[in-house]
């Protein structure tokens, strides 16, 4: 990109003479921007009341810097140009004395100023008009800004005859030429034809740098415009269209084409534009109202639509785009901040220092009485009768000395008894001066024989001595020892003892069959 | 007691001071039925004729000489007959003589059964198995099994807790003792009877026989 530093005014020519595309790429056309605002600003410069800055300053600058300045400029001016708009307005015939001034001056300073049509975007001129409103104020009616200040100022001229009904709010030209101008965009006729598309292609090229959202600098000239708007402007803006900002069917083709039909039928539409009445064009666009709705009834409903959904019925993940509403029952989870922990901390540490700690008091047991005596079921067949029973029982209400002992009272003196005998051992062994008990000598009365007489039969008797010689032996004859025999005596008793044995064995012969090992031989 | 009112009349007639209330000793038997004598008899079952033979000395003797009742065994007709003397003194000597013999008749012991003639609030109460629960078989057996106890001793822990006496002849059950403590004591039965365990019985007797106690 050559840095070329342009004058002012050439700078300005070559911004309008530069194709609209252009403006969309960054280039060096920026430079030439910069060029240009500097020089208009340094224009108005004298204007401003309150001037801060002697020169725009655009070497270095952000975008939005060098807009912030412009914008500095123009907010100054702009109650000045209003009360100049006007008077405008109050009185035409100073425009004319102005028209004539400023051809003078024109023609002094820059030619190409004057020739200035408003092709680069109706904003633009504008601004061009109010900028350089105090010394060229032929702009307003030389250039092509809004037909309708030229239209107002022209018929203001003319008719001067509804002076009665009109006033400084309503002008019935100006409603008349309102209404048209709707009617001309709800059905695409050319409303002053030329200037109906010139000021389309005007919008459309305002439009188009109005949707590109660029660094480029050709923003400042946008926004310099939209600053240095009028009462014209504001109306204007307020009659803005869709078809301003994102262009008509016909040209914004490639932008926006949802549905093919709807173009075609636009198309076609705007093809047979001029052959079809009035009536027989809304009556088409209400046919295709009404189809697209029919259509849209016919078609299957969008999911939210349609009642009871199950997640199989509805796409996946659908539910995450769709925005939800129901109601939770539950308390949200408390959003824990920091704020909130140190409230509790805060708490924490108080209740430490004071030793305020919520325990838990044991509850006081009851004073407890004494045990009752648990009256053991007896298992065994009671002894006493059922008459001794309640007579018992009727003693002891009656009479309690006289109440014979139960079983606890038993048990109880034998216990006691118990525990005083092991007294009195312990005490034998830990006093120092031990005494014992008195012997208490108890007079019981005892079955004893009031004598005992000395028995005639011998103390102590032994088993032996008790027996008679006969009972111990018995045998006949004289008994000799073995080593006593003599050799014939020895003889006689083995064969006595030889008989012996054959008489038994001949009276049992069946036995000797039966064992032989048990004879002796 | 002719001489008494011949006396009121002329009391009545002189106008004198009324005299006092007369007091009159209470009627003995002989004099409430008009000299008639009263019979009680008692039938005795087979099974008991042998028991009263052994006891038969037990029983006369308080009967006759503390009761005043004539006591006699008709052996014919296998019944022990009670009578009232001239010097019985109070009509419901006799009954209570016939009570007794009755509660030996129905099993009960000579000592238990003394009890009656001793004390007036003592009754008898029978009733059978069949009426608590229908049990055939041998779930009667056991039933009748579980009210005694292993040895008896579920009796006799229910006896001396409640300070009755039970008698259990096959499927006849008998308390004697007092109205409260035979009610007691047939709840725990009826309580075995239809079916619950000894233990649960004993507890209840427990708590119950503590009460009773108490009020006592």
């Amino acid at each position: 990109m050559a840095t070329v530093k342009y004058s002012g005014i050439e700078a300005l020519e070559k911004l309008k003479s530069t194709e609209p595309p252009v403006f969309l790429a960054p280039s060096s056309i920026s430079e030439v921007a910069r060029a240009v605002s500097q020089y208009l600003f340094t224009k108005l410069k004298p204007h401003d009341p309150k001037s801060q800055l002697d020169q725009l300053w655009v070497d270095g600058f952000d975008t939005e810097q060098i807009w912030q300045q412009i914008d500095m400029q123009s907010q100054h001016l702009l109650p000045s140009l209003r009360q100049e708009v006007n008077r405008f307005v109050k009185n035409p015939e100073e425009i004319r004395k102005l028209a004539n001034l400023a051809l003078k001056v024109s023609h002094e300073d820059d030619v190409d100023e004057m020739d200035m049509d408003g092709f680069d975007s109706d904003e633009d001129n504008e601004l061009e008009a109010s900028e350089s409103e105090g010394e060229e104020e032929e702009d307003d009616e030389e250039e092509e800004e809004e037909e309708d200040d030229d239209g107002e100022e022209e018929e203001e001229e003319e008719d001067g005859d509804n002076e009665g009904i009109e006033d400084k709010f309503f002008k019935i030209k100006e409603l008349e030429e309102f209404l048209e101008e709707g009617e001309a965009q709800e059905y695409g006729t050319d409303y002053k034809n030329k200037k109906g598309v010139a000021k389309r292609k005007n919008q459309n090229l305002s439009d188009d740098e109005d949707e590109e959202d660029d660094e480029d600098e050709d923003e400042d000239d946008e926004f310099d415009a939209f600053a240095g708007g009028d009462d014209e402007e504001a109306d204007k803006l307020g009659r803005a269209r869709y078809d301003d900002f994102f262009g008509g069917k016909k040209k914004e083709t490639n932008m926006k084409l949802k549905d093919l039909s709807e173009d075609e039928e636009a198309e076609r539409e705007n093809q047979g534009n001029e052959k079809l009445s009035t009536h027989e064009r809304a009556r088409l666009k209400l046919q295709s109202k009404i189809e697209q709705m029919e259509k849209a009834n016919l078609d299957p409903k969008h999911w939210t639509m349609q009642g009871e959904i199950t997640a199989a019925k509805r796409p996946m993940n659908s539910a995450l785009e769709v925005d939800l509403d129901f109601e939770h029952n539950a308390r949200p989870a408390p959003v824990i901040t920091e704020e909130v922990t140190a409230s509790l901390e805060d708490l924490i540490k108080s209740r430490i220092i004071e030793a305020r700690f919520d325990d838990v008091q044991r509850a006081p047991s009851l004073p407890t009485k004494g045990k009752r005596e648990a009256k053991e079921l007896d298992d065994s067949k009671s002894k006493k009768g059922l008459a001794e029973v309640y007579e018992a029982e009727y003693v002891q209400k009656a009479n309690p000395a006289f109440a014979p002992t139960t079983l606890s009272d038993e048990l109880k003196k034998e216990a006691s008894m118990l525990f005083k005998k092991l007294c009195l051992k312990l005490d034998a062994l830990s006093h120092f001066h031990f005494t014992p008990k008195p012997v208490i000598e108890e007079m019981s009365i005892q079955n004893v024989p009031a004598i005992a007489m000395e028995e005639v039969a011998p103390v102590a008797v032994s088993d032996a001595a008790m027996l008679a010689p006969e009972e111990i032996f018995s045998g006949k004859g004289d008994i000799k020892d073995e080593s006593e025999l003599t050799q014939e005596e020895r003889k006689r008793r083995r064969a006595k003892k030889k008989r012996k044995f054959k008489a038994e064995s001949a009276n049992e012969p069946a036995k000797k069959a039966r064992d032989t090992s048990t004879e002796n031989p | 007691m002719a001489e008494s009112i011949q006396m009121e009349i002329q009391s009545v007639t002189e106008p004198e001071p009324l005299p006092c209330k007369p007091i009159f000793k209470p009627l003995k038997a002989h004099e409430m039925s008009d000299g008639k004598v009263q019979f009680r008899k008692v039938a005795v079952p087979p099974n008991r004729y042998s028991p009263l033979k052994k006891a038969w000395l037990d029983i006369y003797t308080p009967v006759f000489d503390q009761m005043n009742i004539d006591i006699r065994m008709n052996l014919k007709s296998r019944k022990v007959e009670l009578k009232t003397r001239a010097d019985t003194p109070d009509v419901s000597n006799l009954q209570k003589s016939a009570d007794f013999v009755h509660a030996f008749m129905l099993g009960f012991d000579i000592p238990d059964a003394i009890s009656l003639l001793r004390m007036d609030e003592l009754y008898v109460e029978s009733f059978e198995i069949k009426d608590v629960k229908t049990l055939k078989g041998k779930h009667l057996s056991r039933a009748i099994g579980r009210l005694s106890g292993k040895g008896g001793k579920t009796k006799f822990a229910i006896e001396n807790s409640t300070k009755t006496r039970i008698v259990i002849a096959d499927t006849r059950i008998h308390i004697l003792g007092a109205f409260s403590n035979s009610k007691v004591a047939r709840a725990s039965l009826c309580g075995l009877i239809m079916g619950s365990p000894a233990g649960k019985v004993y507890s209840k007797l427990r708590a119950v026989s503590s009460r009773l106690a108490e009020r006592c």
